[in-house]
């Protein structure tokens, strides 16, 4: 039923397109031309799915908004002016990097690659590398780990990161260790708060 | 002396427009497609870059990282985990997770926010 329907409005607007050729050149897209589109996306995303993993400030709880009343309230505030241009002491991407590869090295050393256990591990990880990276004592500096565990099954696997920072005191370390089994991946990426 | 004018008056990181971004770049880049080693690169590349572009339009003064891991679809294991070490009232983060017939991938955003 519904085709016949289609077929007919495609006859009628045929029809009347050269009149209307000569009034006005732009014509409003037809229900026709948007359902079909509605549907060629629809097939294109058929076998996918997706969903959101992980959010920080949480979506639905009211904890954040307490937070955010707070914030608001002291963005009205104005502060003293520090005459700072640039952090006093400059992330120096080499010395965290040696850093955060001997820690790599050590907790990874006779780990083998295992479901539950990496997972319990990955964030303790992380946890680990915060706290180093703090204890180098860079002021004003806000951080970012990353941890990632691969498994070498003969599968491909492709990491990508793009920022929007400011280049000349914003940087990253990457550390990287292999074993036989799996691949450990970690990203450090330091910000200047200004 | 003139002072700065925010463009909105929101304040905090809206992770509900974040995901949004994140889902269309990846559905307009990925949607679709099968692995293909040839492309892989450029795929990876277009997905964040635009996801970028499309989060900077919001016009907050946040900096962003976008972070994203393509994996080709198979039998084998993942892990992945974060630490943040920044101001919970304005900073955040969203990730997304998305796969189809031939691959996983999953889309990390972290907002920082810039004290004007």
């Amino acid at each position: 039923m519904k085709k016949r329907g289609r077929g007919q409005k495609a006859a009628a607007t045929q029809a009347l397109q050269p009149q209307s050729v000569g009034l006005k050149k732009d014509r409003k897209p037809s229900m026709f031309e948007k359902e079909s589109y509605a549907q060629i996306l629809k097939e294109r995303l058929r076998e996918s799915i997706h969903d959101v993993q992980y959010v920080e400030p949480p979506l639905d709880d009211s904890i954040a908004d307490i937070g955010k009343e707070w914030k608001s309230a002291l963005s009205k505030l104005k502060f003293a002016n520090s005459y700072r241009m640039e952090p006093l002491k400059k992330f120096q991407a080499h010395t965290v990097e040696t850093k955060v590869q001997q820690i790599l090295k050590e907790s990874l050393k006779d780990v083998k690659y295992d479901d539950r256990g990496l997972s319990h591990l990955s964030l303790q990880l992380a946890d680990q590398i915060l706290l180093a990276v703090k204890e180098f004592g860079y002021q004003r500096y806000k951080f970012i780990i990353k941890i990632l565990f691969i498994q070498k099954t003969g599968q491909a696997i492709n990491v990508a990161s793009r920022w929007i920072w400011d280049v000349a005191w914003d940087s990253w370390v990457e550390a990287k260790h292999e074993t036989e089994s799996y691949v450990a991946l970690a990203l450090v990426f330091a910000v200047y708060c200004e | 002396m003139e002072e700065y004018h925010r463009h909105c008056d929101e304040v905090g990181f809206n992770a509900d427009e974040a995901h949004n971004i994140v889902k269309e770049c990846v559905d307009g880049v990925l949607g679709g497609e099968d692995y293909n080693q040839n492309n892989i690169n450029q795929w990876t590349a277009s997905m964040v870059e635009q996801s970028l572009t499309h989060l900077v339009k919001l016009g907050k003064a946040y900096k962003y990282i976008v972070t994203c891991a393509v994996v080709q679809r198979s039998a084998y294991g993942f892990h992945t985990a974060s630490s943040c070490f920044w101001d919970t009232t304005s900073d955040g983060t969203c990730t997304v997770r998305w796969e189809n017939r031939t691959m996983n991938c999953i889309v990390n955003v972290f907002a920082i926010a810039i004290v004007l």
